[in-house]
């Protein structure tokens, strides 16, 4: 019995890790091959099945007027547009969450719930349906193709999640430690500041994840409102695209985009495994 | 600052400590602008006493909570106002009253660690730093938490995390009052034995009020100078312990002090002085010359109640039901018709298997209209 679970255990564990490793393998051999490599058949291993080439790699960073595409601006436009937009969204969303978990408001038969609904809502609706009038919206305040509306349009987007993940958070965080701070001595800002914010922290790594992932893997908004200006990654990968499919291109571009990600998983994981996020609450 | 003050005019610092609080006609509704509001606390008025024990006593629900939230400012009464040293309060915020309260399952900064717990409340007011030391040292001591001071607050159990909070209470020495909401569900039986003397020890050294929320009797009245019993929202009797005992102002209070219940009988007057129950004159001590054929209730403590020795009047004679031995006294139950009577009596004393003479004191009688004392 025992052995027949290890043995199910480590197999199970191996066949999850091959099976979500094997696409960033099959990416990686792929980004150093050229035309001839990726279409001679199923090839893995250089140099023996192939022989490497930079070409994939160098594409992105040349300039389209030496034929290439040059990913670095839209990447570090990215970046900051995601960035910007996930740390406001994150404030922003902290403050009304606590305040929504918190106190009472009431505006005719609108209540705390019906306000949380409403940031939740925002995230209900096809992005279709909002993409006109935040067409028109950006157009009429000059913020077409431009990153600041980007990031106005990503607040909208983000600050939801923030709200829903953070509403969710606080409410389980005990409301006696609001008062036992105020006992203490504390004022309401401190109270938030000084006690309730720190114990916080695991519910403000989940909601900033969510936010830069959210933010990071949008393509839809960032291709509609912008044209020439600015471009972020998303557009920029799709663009690579031509008649004969440049797999090599397209694999490095990939595994530049996923990068950040990976990069976050991997130091939430290091926190997460610290102990640092269980046990917070009661 | 305190405590300088404390080596040269001891006194002095008394007087300083001196916090009196007076709760005038308050009362505590959750639903004002409901036509008809219910009262979560009927108006009532109070005066604690500087650097004695109050314990408030009485089922959940009955509003205990709200008073000691009303009185640390969490909460704002409806009506009524808060004196502390006959200076208006009720207005005031929480974190300007000098209040500290314990609630009842433990509440620590899980981000710190238990010397930044325990001087938390004195760094929001900007104490000096060898103050704090000082004060979180002495504090720990008094509650064996120096081992611990060092490590996070969030690694420790249930019970020492209690401590923490009490502890959080007790650092600041100039507080009005320690509000205390049933601190010690969470502590297993021994340490809250341990921990009930320690509070007590501390009240005395310091001279600190303290206030204690519980449903358990024992603890209050083996904690506290004075006991405030509540129910539904009511505030039904105050007084000592010897007080509430012995003289319960409702039957409420009879039947919820003491262990067994207070013995009530359902009787009429049949003198100035005497109900008759099954058909026995019972004297009492109560002027009953206007109750005449109205409804009222006998009750007596079955600790005042006794096998009859040389006793010639007040005597039920009654039928054994059981004796049950409980270690440091006997508990006698008598039938006397449909009537159940309760007795404490001393180990020693030997009862008969069958009938047997009760004495009835007629000083210990307590007579009840409506289930209020006359």
């Amino acid at each position: 019995m025992g052995k027949l679970y290890k043995f199910l255990k480590y197999f199970f564990i191996t066949f999850w890790a091959v099976f979500v490793v094997a696409p960033f393998l099959w990416a990686l051999t792929t980004s150093f091959k050229d035309f001839n490599s990726v279409n001679g058949g199923a090839t893995y291993i250089p140099w023996v099945d192939f022989e490497p080439k930079l070409e994939g790699w160098r594409v992105l960073i040349k300039s389209p007027a030496n034929g290439g595409v040059d990913i670095i601006e839209p990447y570090f436009n990215s970046l900051f547009v995601t960035c910007t937009a996930s740390l406001i969204s994150i404030v922003l969303g902290t403050l009304s969450a606590y305040a929504l978990s918190r106190f009472t408001f009431k505006a005719g038969f609108v209540k705390n719930n019906d306000i949380t609904f409403f940031f939740i809502s925002q995230r209900i609706m096809p992005p279709i349906v909002l993409s006109i009038p935040f067409f028109l919206f950006l157009g009429a305040i000059n913020l077409l193709d431009s990153l600041i509306g980007l990031i106005v349009v990503y607040i909208v987007l983000l600050m939801p999640i923030a709200v829903w993940i953070m509403v969710d958070f606080f409410n389980k965080v005990p409301r006696e430690i609001d008062e036992t701070a105020l006992i203490d001595g504390c004022n309401p800002y401190q109270a938030f500041f000084k006690v309730v914010l720190p114990n916080s922290i695991p519910g403000l790594i989940v909601a900033g994840m969510f936010c830069i992932i959210f933010g990071w893997i949008d393509f839809f908004f960032a291709f509609i409102l912008t044209f020439t200006e600015v471009q972020l990654l998303p557009v920029k990968i799709v663009a690579l695209n031509s008649s004969i499919t440049p797999w090599w291109s397209l694999s490095a571009s990939a595994l530049v985009s996923v990068a950040p990600l990976i990069i976050v998983a991997f130091i939430v994981e290091r926190y997460l495994s610290k102990g640092n996020l269980s046990g917070a609450i009661k | 600052m305190h405590l300088m003050k404390m080596e040269f005019y001891p006194l002095l610092l008394l007087e300083v400590l001196m916090s009196k609080i007076d709760l005038n006609n308050i009362s505590h509704t959750y639903n004002p602008n409901d036509p008809e509001p219910t009262y979560a606390l009927n108006p009532f008025s109070m005066t604690w006493k500087n650097g004695k024990r109050y314990a408030i006593l009485g089922p959940s629900g009955c509003g205990k909570t709200t008073m000691l939230n009303i009185v640390s400012g969490l909460v704002r009464p409806s009506a009524g106002s808060i004196l502390f040293d006959d200076k208006d309060v009720t207005d005031l915020k929480t974190e300007d009253r000098n209040i500290a309260q314990v609630f009842q399952f433990p509440v620590i900064y899980n981000t710190m660690t238990v010397f930044e717990n325990l001087a938390f409340p004195l760094l929001c007011r900007d104490f000096e730093k060898e103050k704090i030391n000082e004060r979180v040292n002495s504090v720990a001591e008094t509650l064996n938490l120096q081992s611990f001071l060092k490590s996070p607050a969030r690694k420790l159990t249930a019970d020492q995390k209690q401590l923490i909070s009490l502890g959080r209470g007790l650092v600041r020495e100039d507080v009005a009052a320690v509000l205390m909401d049933e601190p010690l569900t969470v502590i297993d039986p021994d340490l809250k034995f341990r921990l009930r003397r320690k509070l007590k020890e501390i009240n005395e050294e310091f001279k600190t009020t303290l206030v204690y929320v519980t449903h358990d009797q024992n603890e209050a009245m083996t904690f506290a100078d004075n006991i405030i019993v509540m129910s539904d929202g009511e505030v039904v009797q105050a007084g000592t312990p010897k007080e509430l005992f012995e003289r319960p102002n409702t039957t409420f209070v009879g039947y919820f002090i003491g262990s067994p219940a207070m013995n009530l009988f359902e009787t009429e007057a049949s003198s100035n002085d005497c109900v008759k129950i099954n058909g026995t004159l019972i004297k009492t001590n109560t002027n009953l010359s206007k109750l005449k054929n109205k409804k009222i209730k006998l009750g007596i403590r079955s600790e005042f109640i006794n096998l009859a020795e040389d006793q010639k009047d007040n005597l039920l004679s009654v039928e054994v039901d059981k004796v049950e031995d409980l270690g440091n006294y006997k508990l006698l139950t008598a039938k006397m018709g449909e009537l159940t009577i309760k007795s404490k009596i001393t180990r020693e004393t030997e009862v008969p298997s069958s009938d047997v003479k009760l004495h009835i004191p007629a000083d210990k009688c307590c007579v009840y209209e409506n289930e209020i004392l006359i």
